[in-house]
């Protein structure tokens, strides 16, 4: 999956958490005091990604350590998201 | 379907046999898994990448987790003067982050399916303070505490945790402790006598139970404190 493919489908997920009710932009936060979703909204963008991720034939782990603990985690910024997405399809 | 840690020995070993007497499917989590007659995974609580194995296989199977039982520990009765350095490791490791491993690596399914419920375990030894047992204590107070703030952080998806904190109840745990030793320390719980492991098993199965619906962040004390 390339990373253009990766934003569409991130973008997508973090939508419909917020129901259409923002413009989603690539460097829009995930996490911290200016994002738009709270941690509830956050796990369910990230189950929708491994929903998705099945559906691309491919696990999404949201929970590996590798993922978690750079510096930058991967939940800075949408781009930073879809970047770790597509990365994991092509493991 | 049921995941016990420490399905081979002890309380997870007694609260697997309850949980199959009912009629539960249970899968076991334990080191060794030769020779168990249950469906077992082999892991490790204490190491992440076991864990995160164990999590994806049981994932894989597209099962609904009922509940998730922290019931692997070690124990080692000390004074902290007397207790070596790869003691205490083993005890934070095993006790408490193999027990942080576990919640945290295996919350996602429950978090997918809005339902579900964390027993972990601590030990009476926390509430009384018991002398002789501070590291293993400290790693048990640990648990209790990572136990009710993770309850509020599951709250909101319908998954509850709760800890079940034993008194001197007769597995290898505590092997060498004296009967006069036992009778001290239950003579500081609220009910002055020693429970067994099918107490434990019942307090299981209330957590488990539907009308236990609003419990969550709680520490039950056998024996109480």
């Amino acid at each position: 999956m390339n990373i253009e493919q990766a934003k569409e489908i991130v973008i997508s997920a973090i939508n419909t958490a917020l129901e259409g009710k923002a413009e989603i932009t690539e460097d829009m936060q995930l996490i911290g005091g200016e994002s738009l979703l709270d941690s509830m909204k956050l796990v369910e963008v990230c189950l929708a990604l491994e929903d998705l991720a099945d559906e691309h034939g491919f696990e999404f782990d949201w929970t590996s350590e590798s993922a978690m603990s750079k510096s930058r985690s991967m939940f800075r910024s949408v781009a930073a998201l879809a970047e770790e997405f597509a990365n994991q399809s092509e493991v | 379907m049921i995941i016990v840690t420490g399905a081979s020995r002890g309380l997870g070993q007694a609260i697997t046999e309850r949980l199959i007497e009912r009629g539960e499917e249970v899968i076991g989590l334990a080191r060794n898994t030769n020779g168990l007659k249950i469906n077992a995974i082999e892991c490790d609580v204490s190491d992440y990448a076991s864990v995160k194995n164990a999590s994806k296989e049981v994932k894989r199977m597209k099962k609904q987790v009922k509940a998730f039982i922290n019931a692997a520990g070690v124990a080692s009765m000390n004074m902290a003067v007397t207790t070596d350095e790869s003691t205490v490791q083993k005890l934070i490791q095993t006790n408490l982050v193999g027990t942080i491993y576990c919640c945290q690596l295996f919350a996602p399914i429950m978090l997918r399916q809005k339902q579900g419920s964390f027993i972990n375990f601590s030990t009476i030894a926390v509430a009384l303070a018991l002398k002789g047992e501070s590291v293993y204590a400290a790693s048990k107070a640990g648990v209790e505490s990572f136990s009710r703030t993770f309850a509020r952080e599951m709250a909101d998806f319908n998954v509850r945790v709760n800890c079940i904190a034993p008194g001197p109840i007769r597995t290898d745990l505590l092997r060498g402790i004296t009967d006069t030793q036992i009778e001290k320390i239950t003579s500081q719980q609220v009910i002055q006598k020693q429970f067994q492991k099918s107490d434990v098993c019942d307090l299981v199965e209330l957590l488990l139970d539907e009308k236990a619906a609003s419990i969550s962040g709680q520490v039950l004390n056998v024996g109480g404190v």
